[in-house]
C-alpha cells in the first residue's frame, strides 16, 4: 500500500495493518457484503441461522445483552445533555454497527435514525478512512451532512470504532437532535438557507478525537459556529459518553460469549431481521400497488432578503408509490418528484430513509428488534435532480422536513389500505397532522445570552383518524411517537415568551366518521427581549393530511402575529387580552390588539424582527378523518361541538346535523332533523354526481386549457422533465399528447 | 411463649384485594396475616388481617394492640380513587388562557405505563378522562414571569367570578395552580383571600389550596396534577384512615397511625398534603433495605424486587437511595419527591410467547397477576408464565404453593408449555421451559447490570438483595457470575417490602424551586449571599415541618433538620440530589462542601467525562427533611448452631431439570432451618409464601439474623 502514496504523506505514508476481519479492509468487506447480498438475495449470503435455530435461548440472550447496553446507553447519556429537546423529548438514539457499517441493534428513542447513520459510517469505509485519516481504538468521528447519511443537519451523530485485538467489530453511533447548528437563520429546521453553504456547522464525518479525547479545535470551532454553544459541548459529551458505554456493554459481551460468536451473531441477527420483515408484511398487507401522493406549498414569493431566484412560490411533489410483493417485497418509488429548489427542504436520501423507518416502527413492525436487516428486505427509488434526492451540491438540507413529513403521510394510507384489506381494521390510521407550525426563531433570550429558539410543543399534533376510532387528540408527532408538548413554565424558561393561553383548537382535524386527532394552539407574547427574530414554518396553502376512505384532510394551516402590539399596555390597564384563537373568521387576538396584524397564509417565511410585548400565535395542526363524514353518530357530534373539536358552521355545513344551543350555551342536535337533513345531502349528492367519464374529461379540459395555477404548472413540468416514466404515465392517464407541456409561466 | 411476647410495630399494607399485616415483636421476631379488603370501611379487613397474623402467636388483638408502639398503612385506596376518577367534586382555578390543562394533559400521560412495543405503537395511545372537567376550570386573568415578576396584573372581579360561579356548581374543594407561583406566590395569595372571603359570604365549608402553599415547585403541570390529586383523593382517603387508626385504639392501641410517603419517610394520617403517600406500596421494600443495610453494615445495597407482573429495582449507595423528583403514578405527572424504583414489567406471571412471525421468544409484557399461570386452571388462564416454567422444571411444589392454599396442576401446564413454546421452536418441552427461565433471568440481570454501571460501579461494589414472592427463586439465576460481594436472602422476604414500612423515619421532607445559580468565577463574598439565600428558603420550607410534627405533639427542638440540595450544571435540565447534614449552610465553605459533594455524585453517576465545572451551577430545589425518633424494628436474631440442618427440616428429594440435565434436589423446611446451618446445591428451601432456590454447585447460609446468604460455587 506505501509505494503507492505519493510523497509527503506525514504519518500516513506508514502501512497499515486493515482494521477488518481476515486480513481483510473494511472497504473490502464492505464490497464483500454488498456482492453475496447481490449474489445471494441474503445478508452476507446467510442460509441459515444457525445460532437462532439451534440455540434460540442463546440467541436471544445476546441480543438482550446488546440491546440492554444500547437503553442504558441512552438512559444515561440523556442526563449529560443540556437540551429541552433532548432531555423532555428525548430526541436521541443509539446504535450498534457491524464493521462495514449495518445496524444491529438500536436504543430507544428517535428510530428515525436506524439507517442514517449506516450511510455515513460506509461514506467513512469507502473514502478509505482507514488509510486516511487512520481508525484506531478511541477515536471518535462525527457528522451531520444528510447528503452523507442524517435527515438534517441539526441530527449530530457521533461515532466511536469498536476493536477487539487487532480487529474492529463494530461500531458505537449516537446522534441527538441539536438546538441551533449555525444556519444563515437560526434555529434547528432553519428555513433561512436557499444553497447548502448556508446550512451551517458541517461536519462531513470527521474524525474529531483520538484516544476517547475531543480534539480541541474541534471543540473550539463547533463552539464559534453555532448560536448556543453550550447545549453544543453537552450534547456531544453526552453522545460521546453514550457511545463508550455502548462499546463497554459490546466488549463485556465479547468477553462473556467469545468473538466468534459475536461475529456470527451480529451477520446472524440482520439476516433474522430481514426475513422478519418480509413475514410481516406478507401477514399484514395485500400485494399491488398503492398510490398516495402529497403536495406541500413553499411559498417565498416576494420575500425579502432572499435573491430572486429562491423568492418564489413553489409546491412540492411526492407521487409516493408502494409495491408491495407477493414474496413480500416492499418498493417505495417517489418517481415523478420534481426539482430540487433554492430553499431548505431539499431530502437527501438517507433522510427518506429515516422517514420510512420511523413510521414502520409506529406501525407495521413497533418493537425492539428492528434493524437494517429490515432495510435489506426493502427497496426504494429516489430518482436524482428531485426533492427526493438533491444530488446536486448546492442544495440545502437544513430542514429536509418540510418535504419528508407531508410526503411520508402517503405511506401511511398506504399501509393502511394494506391492513383494511387484510381485516387489520384496528391499525388504520388516516394521515397524521403535520407537526407545525414550527415556531423559530432566535436572537437573545431573556437572560441577554444568544439563543435559538424551537419551541417543540409541535412534537403534540393530532393524530390521524383511527379504523375503529377518532384519532389521537394532541399527542404524538410524525418523527416520534412518544410526543409531549412539555410543560410551559418550561419552555418559558428557555424561551423570551409569555404564555397568554394553551387550549384545544377547534376544527383542526378533518372530520369524517372517525375524525383526526385535534390540534392545539398556544398564543404568547414575546417578552424581555431586545433582540428576537421569529418565524413561521408550516402548510398554508396545500392539504398534506388527507383523510382517507371519505374522510375530510385536517385544516390547513394560517399564521396571525401582532408586530407593535405593545401588550404590556393593555396589562397596565386591564384591558382584555388574547388567549386563543377558536375561530380566525371571530378572532380574539383580532379583537384585543392593536398594531399590525399578520394574518394570512404566509405560513412559511424568513425570519422577521419582533418586540417585547408582540403576540405570537402558534397553533399546532389535527390529523385527517376516516370515513363519511354523514356516517358520524350524533352523539360524538355533540362531544365535538361542547368540547369546543369543531366550530359549528362546520358540524353544520359537512355533518349534517340540526344544531340547538341552550341558554347555558351547550350545544344539541335534534336528532331527526338532522337526519332529515343528512337524507337532503346525500340526494345533493347524488344529483351532482356526473358519471366518472364526464368528471374526467372535465378536469381534463382544466389541464389543457390553462386552468391551472402557474406554481402548479411548474411543479408539473418539472415532474415531466425528471421522469420520461411518470410523465407517460401521468399523460396515458389524461389522454394527453405525449409531447404535452403545461404553459409555462409567464 | 405469648406470656412474654411484646409485639411492637404493625405494617398494614392494604391492596386492592388483600390487606396483609406485618407484626413484629421485641427480639424481631415476626407474623404475617392475610384478610380480604374491605373497600366500604377498611378498618374491617385491617382488624381481621391483624387477627390472622395474631393468631400464629396465639394472642389476641387485645393483648398486642396495646402494647404497640408504631403503626404503619400502605395501601391504594387513595390511587384507585383518582383511577376511577371518584372522589370529591373539585373546582380548579388557573390563570387565564389555560382552562384546558386536564385536556390537553401532556403528550406523554397518553402512553405513560405503556410496554415499549406499545408506546412506540401510536395507534394505542389514548388520553384519559380529564381529572377534572372542563366545566369545573376556570381562568383568572394574570400572570407572574419566570423572573417573578407580575407580568399580568391579576383582575380581581373575574377571580371573585370564578370562584363564585364553581361555588354554583357545588364544588367540595377549589384548588389554585397559577404560573410561575413558585417563584412569586402573590397572586395565588391574593386569590385565596378572595376565594375565602366568597366562601365565607355563603356560608358553606370549601377548603381553598393554592399550589405556592404546598408544592413549591416548578412544572406547572406535574404540580397542578398533584395539587388536586390531593383534593379529590385525600380527604376521603383520611376518614379511612382516621378509621383504621380508631379501630386500632378501640382495641387498646396507643400509637398514632403514620402513612409511607413517597418521599421513603413516614407522615401523620393528619398531614396536609396526603398526596404524598399516592405511591407508598413498592418502595417499603427499599425502605427495608436501607435499614438492613444500617444494622448490618453495609454501605452499598442493589434491590431486587419479583413480584408476579413486575420487577422492581433500586439502588441504595453510600447508605442512601436517590428521590427522584417527578415521578408518574397511574398515568399522571407528579411533582412530589419519590424514592428512585425502576420497574420492568416482567414478573413470574409474565406469559410467554412465540412471536408467530419471527419466531422468536417474547416474555410479557402482560401478566397473569394473581392468576398465575396455565397451572392453576381456576385462574382461567390459557397462555404459559414463569411460574408455569418454574413449576415444569420441578422448582416449584405443587402442592406447597401459597403452603398449600392453591393446589397446581402441572400437566396442564406442561401440555401448554410444550403446544404453545417447544413445538415452534422445535425443542423439548423442558428445554424450553428451562431456556424461558435463563432468559427471563438474564433480562433481570442485563437490568440489574445496566443500573449499576450506569452508576459508574461494578456488582462487586454492591450486596444484591433479594425479596418479593419470585425473588429468592430466581436469585441465584439472576445473580450467577455477576460477581456481587455478597447476595442475601431474607427469610421473610415476600412481606419484605410491608417490613421495610415499618423500618422507616418518621420524616417531612418539603421542596421548593429555586433555580439559584453559583457562576463559575463566584468570590466568595457572593458564595455567602447565595447560602444566605438557601437558608432563606429552607427557613420557610422548616416551618411547614415544625408546623406538621405539631399536629403530632412533636415540638421543634424534638426534630432533626437536614438541607437537601437539588444542582445541576449551568443550562442542564436533570439534576441530581446533593445530601448533607447541615441544618443551616450559613458560610461559603458549607457551600464549597456541597459543590464537591455535587461533582463526587456526578462523575459517579455519569461519566467522568461528562463532568462540566466551567459552565457553573444550578441550585434547582431546597429541600428540608425533619425526622423525630421513633421505634423501629430490631433484627430478628437467634443463637447460632451447627451447620447441619435439623432431620425434620429435610421434607425430601424431588428430580429438578437443570440446565438440560435433570438433577435429584434435597428438599427443605425454611421454618425448620436453624441459624448456623448451611445447605448445598441443589437445594430448594420452601416456605408457604416463597421457594429459594440453591443451585448446583452453589451453597447458602442462614446467619443469625434469619438471612440467607447465597454463595456463588466456582462455576459462577
Amino acid at each position: 500500500m506505501t509505494d503507492f502514496l505519493p510523497r509527503g504523506k506525514g504519518r500516513f505514508a506508514e502501512e497499515y495493518r486493515p482494521a477488518g476481519w481476515d486480513g481483510m479492509t473494511l472497504k473490502e468487506m464492505l464490497e464483500r457484503s454488498e456482492e453475496l447480498f447481490s449474489e445471494t438475495g441474503r445478508y452476507w449470503g446467510v442460509s441459515r441461522l444457525e445460532m437462532k435455530e439451534d440455540d434460540p435461548i442463546r440467541y436471544e440472550k445476546l441480543f438482550a445483552k446488546l440491546r440492554g447496553g444500547l437503553v442504558n446507553a441512552r438512559e444515561t447519556a440523556m442526563n449529560v445533555s443540556a437540551s429541552p429537546i433532548v432531555q423532555e423529548i428525548g430526541e436521541l438514539c443509539f446504535a450498534l454497527y457491524t464493521p462495514e457499517g449495518d445496524s444491529v441493534a438500536l436504543s430507544t428513542g428517535i428510530i428515525v435514525h436506524v439507517h442514517t447513520m449506516s450511510d455515513a459510517i460506509k461514506f467513512m469505509v469507502r473514502n478509505d478512512y482507514e488509510e486516511n485519516p487512520r481508525i484506531s481504538p478511541g477515536d471518535i468521528f462525527s457528522n451531520n451532512i444528510p447528503k452523507i447519511g442524517d435527515v438534517h443537519n441539526a441530527d449530530v451523530q457521533t461515532f466511536v470504532p469498536i476493536f477487539w485485538e487487532d480487529e474492529l467489530i463494530g461500531w458505537a453511533g449516537g446522534v441527538t437532535h441539536v438546538t441551533d447548528i449555525g444556519a444563515s437563520t437560526p434555529g434547528n429546521v432553519p428555513v433561512g438557507p436557499i444553497t447548502s453553504y448556508e446550512d451551517g456547522l458541517d461536519l462531513t464525518a470527521n474524525k474529531i478525537g483520538e484516544n476517547d479525547v475531543v480534539f480541541r479545535d474541534h471543540e473550539i470551532r463547533c463552539e464559534m459556529g453555532v448560536r448556543t454553544p453550550m447545549f453544543w459541548k453537552l450534547d456531544e459529551r453526552c453522545r460521546i459518553a453514550g457511545c463508550h458505554m455502548v462499546r463497554d456493554a459490546v466488549e463485556r459481551t465479547i468477553a462473556d460469549d467469545g468473538i466468534d460468536t459475536y461475529k456470527q451473531f451480529i451477520r446472524e441477527a440482520i439476516e433474522e431481521g430481514r426475513r422478519s420483515f418480509i413475514e410481516k408484511i406478507k401477514e399484514l398487507l395485500i400485494p399491488g400497488k398503492y398510490f398516495a401522493p402529497t403536495f406541500q406549498d413553499i411559498p417565498m414569493k416576494g420575500e425579502k432578503g432572499l435573491p430572486e431566484y429562491a423568492a418564489v412560490d413553489s409546491v412540492s411533489h411526492a407521487p409516493l408509490e408502494l409495491t408491495v410483493g407477493a414474496a413480500g417485497e416492499f418498493h417505495i418509488s417517489f418517481d415523478g418528484a420534481n426539482k430540487w429548489g433554492y430553499h431548505s427542504f431539499n431530502c437527501p436520501p438517507s433522510a427518506m430513509q429515516g422517514a420510512i423507518w420511523v413510521l414502520l416502527t409506529q406501525t407495521m413492525i413497533p418493537n425492539d428488534k428492528v434493524n437494517d436487516g429490515a432495510y435489506f428486505a426493502t427497496t426504494h427509488e429516489f430518482p436524482p435532480y428531485t426533492l427526493a434526492n438533491p444530488t446536486d451540491k448546492e442544495a440545502a438540507t437544513g430542514a429536509a422536513w418540510g418535504y419528508l413529513i407531508p410526503a411520508f403521510t402517503g405511506l401511511i394510507r398506504c399501509i393502511s389500505r394494506g391492513c383494511f384489506s387484510r381485516g387489520y381494521v384496528e391499525e388504520v390510521l388516516s394521515s397524521y397532522a403535520m407537526t407545525m407550525n414550527a415556531m423559530q426563531g432566535g436572537g437573545k433570550d431573556q437572560y441577554g445570552n444568544d439563543t435559538g429558539i424551537l419551541s417543540f410543543e409541535l412534537s403534540c399534533v393530532g393524530g390521524g383518524a383511527r379504523g375503529v376510532t377518532d384519532g389521537l387528540d394532541y399527542g404524538a408527532a410524525m418523527w416520534n411517537p412518544e410526543g409531549d408538548m412539555g410543560d410551559m413554565e418550561v419552555w418559558e424558561l428557555i424561551i423570551p415568551f409569555l404564555y397568554l393561553g394553551r387550549s384545544v383548537k377547534p376544527s383542526t382535524a378533518g372530520m369524517g366518521k372517525y375524525r383526526g386527532g385535534s390540534g392545539f394552539q398556544s398564543t404568547y407574547c414575546v417578552w424581555k427581549t431586545d433582540d428576537l427574530v421569529m418565524q413561521n414554518a408550516g402548510d398554508g396553502n396545500t392539504f398534506p393530511s388527507p383523510g382517507i376512505y371519505g374522510g375530510y384532510p385536517s385544516a390547513s394551516g394560517y399564521r396571525h402575529n401582532v408586530l407593535g402590539a405593545n401588550m404590556p399596555e393593555r396589562f397596565r390597564k386591564h384591558l382584555p387580552h388574547p388567549t386563543r384563537e377558536d375561530d380566525p373568521a371571530d378572532s380574539e387576538i383580532s379583537r384585543c390588539c392593536d398594531g399590525e396584524h399578520l394574518f394570512d397564509t404566509r405560513t412559511l417565511n424568513y425570519p422577521y424582527r419582533m418586540e417585547h410585548g408582540d403576540i405570537y400565535y402558534s397553533w399546532y395542526r389535527g390529523g385527517g378523518g376516516l370515513g363519511d363524514p354523514l356516517e358520524r353518530e350524533v352523539p360524538m357530534i355533540e362531544e365535538d361541538l361542547n368540547g369546543d373539536y369543531i366550530l359549528p358552521r362546520y358540524a353544520e355545513s359537512v355533518y349534517g346535523v340540526a344544531l340547538e344551543k341552550d341558554a347555558e350555551g351547550f350545544w344539541s342536535i335534534d336528532a331527526a332533523a338532522t337526519e332529515q337533513r343528512r337524507q337532503e345531502m346525500r340526494e345533493e349528492r347524488g344529483n351532482r354526481a356526473v358519471p366518472t367519464r364526464e368528471f374526467l374529461a372535465a378536469e381534463r379540459g382544466k389541464i389543457t386549457g390553462g386552468e391551472i395555477d402557474g406554481v402548479i404548472r411548474r411543479m408539473y413540468n418539472q415532474s415531466f422533465e425528471l421522469s420520461t416514466r411518470w410523465g407517460k404515465w401521468f399523460k396515458e392517464f389524461w389522454d394527453l399528447p405525449e409531447e404535452f407541456r403545461f404553459q409555462d409561466e409567464e | 411463649m405469648s406470656s412474654t411476647r411484646e409485639p411492637r410495630i404493625l405494617a398494614i399494607d392494604a391492596g386492592g384485594t388483600m390487606t396483609d399485616t406485618f407484626i413484629i415483636d421485641q427480639d424481631g421476631g415476626f407474623v404475617v396475616g392475610k384478610a380480604q379488603t374491605t373497600p366500604d370501611d377498611e378498618s374491617q379487613g385491617f382488624l381481621r388481617s391483624s387477627e390472622d397474623a395474631l393468631s400464629y402467636w396465639g394472642m389476641s388483638v387485645e393483648d398486642a394492640f396495646s402494647s404497640l408502639a408504631t403503626g404503619i398503612y400502605s395501601g391504594t385506596a387513595m390511587i384507585n380513587r383518582i383511577l376511577e376518577r371518584k372522589g370529591r367534586k373539585v373546582g380548579v382555578i388557573v390563570s387565564l388562557g389555560m382552562e384546558d390543562y386536564f385536556r390537553l394533559e401532556r403528550g406523554v400521560q397518553s402512553y405513560l405505563g405503556y410496554s415499549y412495543s406499545d408506546r412506540l405503537h401510536v395507534c394505542t395511545h389514548q388520553h384519559r378522562p380529564p381529572l377534572v372537567p372542563r366545566h369545573l376550570v376556570r381562568g383568572v386573568s394574570e400572570r407572574i414571569d419566570v423572573f417573578g415578576d407580575a407580568a399580568i396584573p391579576i383582575d380581581e372581579d373575574g377571580a371573585r367570578r370564578a370562584v363564585n360561579t364553581l361555588l354554583d356548581e357545588g364544588v367540595e374543594a377549589i384548588c389554585v395552580n397559577f404560573m410561575f407561583s413558585y417563584r412569586n406566590p402573590a397572586h395565588e395569595l391574593q386569590m385565596k383571600e378572595i376565594a375565602e372571603d366568597a366562601v365565607r359570604e355563603r356560608g358553606v365549608d370549601v377548603p381553598v389550596t393554592i399550589a405556592s402553599d404546598h408544592y413549591s415547585i416548578r412544572g406547572d403541570f406535574p404540580r397542578l396534577n398533584t395539587l388536586v390529586a390531593d383534593a379529590i383523593a385525600a380527604e376521603p382517603s383520611r376518614r379511612h384512615l382516621r378509621s383504621i387508626d380508631e379501630r386500632a385504639k378501640d382495641h387498646g392501641a396507643e400509637f398514632d397511625l403514620r402513612i409511607m410517603a413517597s418521599h421513603g419517610g413516614t407522615i401523620s394520617i393528619e398531614s396536609r398534603e396526603l398526596a404524598r403517600t399516592l405511591v407508598s406500596g413498592p418502595i417499603g421494600g427499599v425502605i427495608g433495605a436501607k435499614w438492613l443495610a444500617d444494622r448490618i453494615g453495609v454501605e452499598n445495597v442493589f434491590c431486587t424486587d419479583i413480584g408476579g407482573t413486575s420487577f422492581d429495582l433500586a439502588i441504595i449507595t453510600g447508605g442512601e437511595y436517590d428521590v427522584k423528583p417527578y415521578p408518574d403514578m397511574a398515568g399522571m405527572l407528579l411533582a412530589i419527591p419519590m424514592v428512585e424504583l425502576d420497574s420492568v414489567g416482567e414478573g413470574t406471571g409474565s406469559f410467554v410467547r412465540v412471536n408467530p412471525t419471527s419466531g422468536r421468544i417474547e416474555i410479557g409484557p402482560d401478566s397473569a397477576g394473581y392468576r398465575i399461570g396455565t397451572s392453576w386452571p381456576e385462574g382461567g388462564i390459557d397462555i404459559p408464565t414463569i411460574n408455569d416454567c418454574d413449576l415444569v422444571l420441578g422448582l416449584l411444589n405443587p402442592d406447597y404453593f401459597l403452603g398449600g392454599d392453591i393446589t397446581l396442576d402441572k400437566d396442564r401446564a406442561i401440555a401448554a408449555i410444550e403446544e404453545q413454546v417447544a413445538a415452534p421452536l422445535g425443542i423439548d418441552v423442558y428445554r424450553a421451559a428451562a431456556g424461558v427461565v435463563e432468559l427471563f433471568e438474564e433480562g433481570l440481570k442485563n437490568n440489574v447490570l445496566s443500573r449499576i454501571m450506569g452508576k459508574g460501579y461494578v456488582p462487586l461494589n454492591y450486596t444484591l438483595l433479594s425479596y418479593g414472592g419470585g425473588g429468592p427463586l430466581h436469585v441465584g439465576g439472576i445473580s450467577k457470575g455477576m460477581g456481587f460481594e455478597s447476595v442475601l436472602v431474607p427469610a421473610w422476604a415476600a412481606g419484605f417490602s410491608a417490613f421495610g414500612c415499618s423500618c422507616s423515619e418518621f420524616e417531612y421532607r418539603f421542596d421548593a424551586s429555586l433555580d439559584m445559580p453559583i457562576l463559575p468565577d463566584i468570590t466568595t463574598d457572593e458564595k455567602e449571599g447565595v447560602t444566605e439565600m438557601i437558608d432563606g428558603q429552607c427557613a420557610f420550607l422548616r416551618e411547614k415541618v415544625i408546623e406538621e410534627f405539631a399536629r403530632s405533639g412533636f415540638c421543634e427542638d424534638e426534630i432533626r433538620f437536614r438541607i437537601f440540595l437539588r444542582m445541576q450544571y449551568m443550562g442542564q435540565l436533570r439534576d441530581l440530589e446533593v445530601r448533607t447534614d447541615y441544618e443551616w449552610l450559613e458560610s461559603a465553605a458549607a457551600l464549597d462542601d456541597v459543590i464537591a459533594g455535587f461533582e463526587e455524585l456526578y462523575a459517579k453517576v455519569y461519566a467522568l467525562s461528562a463532568r462540566s465545572p466551567e459552565l457553573g451551577y444550578l441550585i434547582t430545589v431546597a429541600v428540608i427533611s425533619g425526622t423525630v425518633e421513633v421505634e423501629k424494628p430490631e433484627l430478628p436474631t437467634e443463637p447460632l448452631q451447627g451447620t447441619s440442618p435439623p432431620g425434620d427440616a429435610h421434607k425430601g428429594k424431588r428430580d429438578v431439570y437443570w440446565r438440560g440435565e435433570w438433577v435429584e434436589a434435597d428438599i427443605w423446611e425454611m421454618e425448620e432451618l436453624k441459624a448456623g446451618n448451611r445447605l448445598t446445591g441443589l437445594s430448594i428451601v420452601e416456605s408457604p409464601a416463597t421457594t429459594l432456590v440453591v443451585p448446583p454447585g452453589a451453597s447458602t447460609y442462614l446467619d443469625e439474623n434469619r438471612i440467607f446468604h447465597l454463595e456463588p460455587g466456582e462455576e459462577g
